[in-house]
């Protein structure tokens, strides 16, 4: 066990915790933000992601040794951004999540794809969201995150 | 702790009123009720309900801000029934959409979610809830004014008194019409007024997955939570030959007869242990010769030399005789997998047993099942259990099972604390309780005009039913799709032929239909093809008798652009799929980017389920539908060796990613609301056949072995 200190979502945490820890298991089971979810554990569904340093990362794959003097942002903290904020609400305009498990690490996914570019392409969009959604939610994803950068009539 | 959570000590308090509420399957009674919302899912989904009371019937409670707080009875897995079911009784109740919350209804109160009967057998149910809440708060109001309760206008949860202009707000009248017996045949509103129903209204549910605040099964938090991992064992039939010892830095090892589970202070601790746990097994003598190669073997003997279920699941004339002097024949045999249900929240239960009480918080399909899986591990009557049902991260019938939360509740008993068990995402598909495998024979006889004259289907696949000691051993399953065809052919002989394998099977979204549709439709094709008919025009041929199947054929091939030729380098396929009460035809276009790799490119679907309470929500999940089943098409299998399940995480089980999905459009056909029929399964069985019948055009490959491409199922980043 570790004392360790991390910046999530702007807050600071400080606890105890194994280093070896995925980071997924730190924001999950010991700060106790649940948004980001456990999909695969092996780094190829995409229901982990979080930012560090604001850029996506899958969190099943990171030890918790890694979360120290980074900045960590979740699901939770994605409204403090204005392409947060829109990406939210084209998600419900477009009514995209189905069960939604999946759609954090979409969002996620999604807004660091439009902070670095403001009107993707189609296959912009396929090529930053491999994240796997079992429901099927994938047309209307993409339909959010064209109506979220203006691109939808 | 979360305050997404309730504590275990004020479970007590809610029993009594649980135990009250229960049995009463429609609203005869009102009564006061001045308690907080109190579920996982009531916090996540109504954070701003208020919590200082009101009037509740079972279904419907008024809130103080005249809000309403609709009761749901079943599991929202993604598939909008939350949403649907509150349109019918906020239509009823005349509240603005803005006005509405749901909260868990009490177990008694709560249905098995699957079969897409949600909306089917609950929309009249909840309309009757609306409508009779709104009937006793007017004739509150009106007792008040002294006026017939029919001289009263209500709007958005107030009504008022049209000669005054006096108003009373929902609210305000709340504990007057609790005191009211409200009468069994309420007035309902006419289809032509409504203002909910029927249209897309947003999902109530949809706030709470953009921002993380939603509470699935795995998310749950109790204080002084411990976690627990399970160890099942690889070996079909295998129990623990005995209990490890607890390893170092763990709480517990607990034995769960096929399985071991440890328990440690957090998720990935337990995951850890449970992973390098030590176990020995005790395997069955047979199991050695479990393995896919022999259930394969085993389903063609029993094709020649089985016994089919008596009687048949259909027989209508005389389909042998009439296959043995038809001009044109086809036999043809499909050959399908074992499929896990891939749910991407995993299993998970979390439990709290003492001497005298028993929570349950869990993501199910079947909170009354739950309840009986915990008064049989707890001894516990059912008043002393109280079940919590959370969102499903996906439940696609994997979740109607009790495995896990039979798991959960004998950990939580044997440690006495509350405690979380969660699989890893191996233990989840290497053990599911998959889609069985099937061999499907079809055999088609047409006449010298081209009109076919006798369909025969022979499926061998094992059964859940039977399984579950559910079916007699000459029983039917696994039938749904190969019987009640929408065809005119005046033979038919559907038969079942048990396969014993003793590999757990259950049900898999669409059930039977994912396995017929794609041995009937694709022979149909066959047929056509042998008959060098247009596939679409000898669908048409057949369905003469049948407008409403007629009707969504002819709009998908319309939307699909059927009738111009396909481009240069695409195949066209079409199917169709009769189930759950509702009709779906697909046409889709396939290419051929690589050799020996299927791109598709477009799906036209149509869908008639007689009525869309919300369109959106039928849109979405004729989607999702279409694109589970393109991707199990594609890739989708368990296989066995030695009695071990082949499936361990995503590397070997290939989903549908967003760059593969093609362009999906939905057109909804509606005959009308006496035929209202199910959508959460329908948009799954015609994928298959569909993409086969489109592929055969491209390339003269005819494709009648699921998966397509078993060598192609790798996923990585």
């Amino acid at each position: 066990m570790a004392a360790m200190t991390y910046n999530v979502n702007g807050r600071t945490y400080q606890f105890d915790a194994d280093p070896g820890m995925p980071l997924l298991w730190v924001i999950r089971d010991i700060i106790g933000l649940t948004g980001t979810k456990y999909g695969c554990g092996v780094e190829i569904c995409g229901a982990c992601t979080v930012w560090i340093d604001g850029s996506p990362e899958k969190s099943c794959d990171m030890r918790a040794a890694e979360g120290v003097g980074v900045r960590i942002t979740t699901v939770e903290g994605l409204a403090a951004t204005p392409v947060g904020i829109r990406l939210q609400q084209a998600f419900i305009d477009c009514q995209a999540p189905q069960c939604g498990y999946c759609q954090s690490g979409m969002l996620m996914a999604a807004a660091r794809l439009v902070n670095r570019n403001a009107r993707p392409t189609d296959a912009q969009i396929d090529s930053a969201l491999g994240n796997i959604c079992a429901c099927g939610t994938y047309p209307r994803v993409k339909r959010a995150i064209k109506k979220a950068t203006g691109q939808l009539a | 702790m979360s305050d997404s959570t309730t504590s275990p000590a004020t479970a007590k308090a809610r029993v009594s009123r649980r135990a009250f509420l229960g049995g009463s399957a429609t609203i005869v009674a009102l009564f006061a009720l001045d308690a907080a919302p109190v579920t996982a899912m009531a916090r996540a989904l109504a954070a701003s309900a208020p919590t200082d009371g009101g009037i509740i019937n079972g279904w419907i409670q008024i809130n103080a801000d005249n809000s309403v707080t609709v009761a749901f009875g079943g599991a929202e897995m993604g598939q909008g029934i939350l949403t649907g079911l509150a349109q019918a009784a906020a239509e009823e109740l005349m509240v603005a959409w803005s006005q509405v919350r749901t909260q868990a209804a009490p177990t008694a109160q709560a249905y098995i979610t699957g079969g897409s009967y949600g909306i089917r057998a609950n929309f009249q149910k909840m309309r009757v809830a609306g409508a009779q809440a709104r009937e006793v708060l007017v004739a509150a109001a009106a007792a008040i004014w002294g006026i017939a309760p029919s001289a009263c206008a209500v709007a958005d949860g107030v009504i008022t008194n049209p000669t005054t202009g006096a108003t009373l707000t929902y609210a305000q009248l709340a504990k007057d019409a609790a005191t009211r017996t409200p009468s069994a045949t309420p007035t309902l509103t006419a289809a032509g007024a409504f203002r909910l129903v029927g249209r897309t209204m947003p999902r109530l549910d949809l706030p709470s997955k953009v921002d993380g605040s939603a509470v699935f099964g795995i998310d749950v938090r109790l204080p002084g939570m411990v976690h627990a991992a399970v160890r099942n064992c690889p070996t079909i039939g295998g129990t623990l030959a005995r209990t490890p010892a607890t390893p170092s830095g763990a709480i517990a090892v607990v034995p769960l007869g096929d399985a071991v589970a440890v328990v440690a202070s957090n998720t990935w601790a337990a995951f850890r242990a449970a992973e390098k746990l030590s176990v020995s097994w005790t395997t069955p003598t047979t199991a050695s010769q479990l393995s896919s190669a022999l259930i394969t073997s085993q389903a063609q003997t029993l094709m020649v030399s089985g016994t089919p279920g008596s009687p048949a699941a259909e027989q209508i004339g005389d389909a042998a005789s009439a296959y043995s002097s038809a001009a044109t024949r086809i036999e043809a045999t499909y050959q399908l997998p074992y499929l896990p249900h891939v749910c991407m929240e995993v299993l998970n239960c979390t439990a709290s047993v003492t001497s005298t009480s028993c929570e349950v918080w869990v993501p199910t399909q079947a909170a009354n099942w739950v309840q009986a899986t915990a008064m049989a591990v707890t001894g516990l009557p059912a008043s002393a259990i109280t079940v919590h049902p959370t969102l499903l991260g996906g439940g696609l019938g994997r979740k109607i099972e009790q495995d896990y939360v039979k798991q959960a509740l004998m950990v939580a008993k044997a440690i006495g604390r509350p405690v979380k068990l969660t699989w890893r995402r191996e233990e989840d598909l290497s053990h599911d309780q998959y889609r069985p495998m099937g061999l499907v024979r079809v055999r088609l006889g047409a006449d010298g005009s081209g009109a076919l004259r006798s369909l025969a289907v022979r499926t061998v696949a094992p059964s859940p039913l039977f399984q579950r000691g559910w079916m007699a051993p000459t029983g039917n399953d696994n039938v749904e799709g190969a019987e009640g065809l929408p065809y005119a052919i005046p033979n038919r002989l559907v038969e079942y032929v048990r396969h014993p394998a003793p590999v757990p099977v259950g049900f898999w979204r669409s059930v039977g239909n994912s396995i017929n549709c794609f041995a009937v439709e694709s022979a149909i094709d066959e047929m056509a093809s042998a008959l060098r008919i247009d596939p679409l025009t000898f669908r048409r041929s057949m369905l003469a008798g049948d407008a409403r199947t007629l009707a969504v054929l002819d709009r998908a091939a319309t939307d699909l652009g059927w009738s111009s030729p396909a481009p240069a380098g695409m195949g066209r396929g079409l199917a169709i799929s009769n189930g759950f009460g509702s009709i779906v035809a697909l046409a889709v276009e396939v290419s051929q980017p690589s050799p020996g790799v299927m791109r598709v490119n477009r799906v036209a679907a149509a869908v008639d389920c007689g009525y869309a309470v919300n369109p959106g929500q039928v849109e979405s999940q004729l989607e999702g539908g279409i694109i589970q089943g393109i991707g199990s098409a594609m890739w989708g299998q368990t296989t066995f060796s030695r009695g071990v399940a082949s499936s361990r995480n995503f590397s070997n089980t290939r989903m549908l990613l967003m760059r593969e999905t093609p362009a999906i459009t939905v057109s909804i056909l509606q005959s009308g609301m006496d035929k209202l029929g199910g959508i959460g399964e329908v948009g799954v069985p015609p994928a298959a056949p569909a993409l086969a019948n489109a592929w055969f055009r491209l390339t003269g490959n005819r494709l009648r072995t699921l998966p397509f491409f078993p060598g192609a199922n790798r996923m990585d980043d």
